[in-house]
């Protein structure tokens, strides 16, 4: 029973992780409306930053500001430099030149920093005991800043004059157009969330695991799947995707091994896309 | 000169939609647009709100030629459309419907947002306030937290209507304002257009309901397969055997 409960308290760390993933694929879903497969390394790139930071400042915290802000400043450029020009085009085309975008970002890491892997050098804690749980007194901070996040990432969307512009766009385009919402605040704010929360999810996955040039891209499948099973364009969707994906994962760790856990998230993306295409949380087309 | 629209003309292949269409409107006109349907009325508006380009032709908005402005830049130059069927933002409220619409809003900006708080909550105040003015003249009070998808289609209409005038609006093009909404609201909404016209705001407005359109507009001109073959006073126009021709007895009343 303490097994089952520390897998599910490790499952709802992942889960985190996953669903500030999917928070990003799913946001930029909703509003430049194509699936951002760059994602993933732009939570590497967070982290890459991060460790870095933390270098040159001494500082984790420090660090992790710079890695965050370097994932949303990536995540603007590549805006600019790359997916602007292609508005108004098929999203297929934003979806390969993501896919490409990814490839880059994933050389370029391993080019400056080589392929070994990285860790933080965090303090190391004894874990406490709960209820018979053994928990790391680090996964307690990390999903304090997960929830953080996810609680700016709402009170953006849903308190703020830009954030009510975003989700309008998301609703409408063509009437967010005709009432004079100018498109280019909104995508400038929606890509530097994006590669902001991205890189999060990359410093706490980093953080808990180690940091590699393949470490977000591996995120990716868990990221999408979230996202669709919450119903793609949906925030609270795809937290609440990601959160079961993470479960699902450490349960099925016990009968399918550590490898094939990933398996996990291939499978929940295939049901959903073949039973209930609009995800969980049914509406599909933006971000509410 | 509020408006001026000068030989619109826009094909498709070889059909004209609208052809060689020139329309003018002083400030504060209240003018209409009738005609059979297919005649080219919604496409002409698509022309002027920059939804579409047309072959050639321009249009002059304030004294300030268009050219190529964009669906956004006329409506922030204060050129708003609505639309036949209605549209909203359908998950957000009505509340929030308006307030997007607000214009020069300092928290649009993401970064203002973080460093600028002050700033940006006091404008939010003032638009709320605007916001509710808006909500009261419209009677949508009793509206104003729900979702707007699931508003009626006459609320849906005032909703339009609103959402047009938060942006500031110098002309409201209205686009079916009548259609699918019942009697008693035609009524409210025709006072609502002349109370906002004696406020200032231009209006052109399509619509097929010739009696309440005719006791609104200063003018009226009225299109067939893409040309202007009749305009002026609304009963001179009416009565118009080439308009009743158009229209083949049915539709006028």
């Amino acid at each position: 029973m303490t097994g089952f409960a520390e897998l599910l308290f490790s499952g709802l760390m992942s889960g985190l992780i996953i669903g500030l993933a999917g928070l990003a694929v799913t946001l930029v879903f909703g509003i430049a409306r194509f699936s951002n497969a760059a994602t993933g390394d732009t939570m590497t790139l967070g982290a890459y930053g991060a460790l870095v930071g933390s270098a040159f400042t001494g500082s984790v915290i420090l660090g992790s500001l710079i890695g965050l802000a370097a994932g949303a400043l990536a995540s603007v450029v590549s805006y600019l430099l790359v997916f602007r020009p292609l508005q108004g085009r098929s999203p297929i085309s934003s979806l390969l030149a993501s896919i490409g975008l990814a490839f880059f970002i994933r050389a370029i890491i391993g080019l400056v920093f080589g392929h070994d892997q990285n860790v933080f050098q965090l303090d190391i804690v004894r874990p406490i005991k709960f209820a018979g749980i053994r928990i790391q007194p680090n996964d307690l901070k990390f999903a304090a800043v997960a929830i953080s996040t996810l609680a700016v990432v709402f009170i953006i969307l849903h308190l703020t004059p830009i954030g009510r512009r975003m989700r309008a766009v998301a609703d409408n385009p063509l009437l967010a157009k005709v009432s004079g919402i100018s498109p280019r605040p909104v995508m400038l704010a929606l890509w530097s969330i994006a590669g902001a929360v991205s890189a999060i999810a990359g410093i706490i996955l980093g953080m808990k695991t180690v940091v590699s040039p393949e470490s977000g891209w591996e995120m990716l499948l868990p990221a999408f799947a979230a996202a669709v099973l919450g119903g793609i364009g949906h925030p609270i969707g795809a937290i609440v995707g990601g959160l079961l994906i993470g479960v699902a994962q450490e349960l099925a760790t016990p009968f399918v091994g550590f490898t094939y856990k990933i398996a996990v998230s291939f499978i929940v993306l295939l049901l959903v896309l073949l039973i209930r295409p609009k995800g969980l949380f049914g509406r599909s087309e933006g971000v509410r | 000169m509020t408006l001026e629209i000068k030989n619109m003309t826009k094909a498709y292949g070889g059909l004209r939609v609208v052809d060689d269409v020139s329309i003018t409107m002083e400030d504060n006109d209240i003018i209409g647009v009738i005609g059979p349907n297919g005649a080219g009325k919604s496409t002409l508006f698509s022309l002027v709100t920059g939804f579409l380009d047309g072959n050639s032709g321009s249009v002059t908005f304030q004294g300030k030629e268009l050219g190529a402005a964009s669906a956004t830049v006329r409506a922030q130059a204060g050129l708003v459309r609505t639309f036949q069927v209605p549209r909203e933002f359908s998950h957000m409220t009505v509340r929030e419907n308006l307030m997007a619409a607000v214009p020069d809003q300092l928290g649009e900006n993401l970064l203002n947002t973080f460093f600028r708080p002050g700033q940006v909550a006091r404008q939010e105040v003032e638009s709320a306030a605007k916001v509710e003015e808006t909500i009261a003249f419209l009677k949508l009070s009793a509206v104003a937290d729900v979702p707007s998808g699931s508003l009626s289609g006459g609320q849906k209409k005032l909703l339009e209507l609103g959402r047009a005038l938060m942006t500031g609006a110098k002309l409201i093009m209205l686009d079916e304002p009548f259609a699918g909404v019942n009697p008693v609201l035609i009524g409210e909404l025709s006072e609502k257009i002349r109370e906002l016209n004696a406020r200032g705001i231009g209006f052109l407005i399509i619509e097929h309901d010739l009696g309440a359109l005719s006791k609104l507009v200063h003018k009226m001109y009225v299109m067939d397969r893409g040309r202007l073959i009749s305009s002026g006073d609304p009963a001179a126009v009416l009565s118009d055997p080439v308009v009743r021709e158009a229209y083949i007895g049915g539709g006028v009343t």
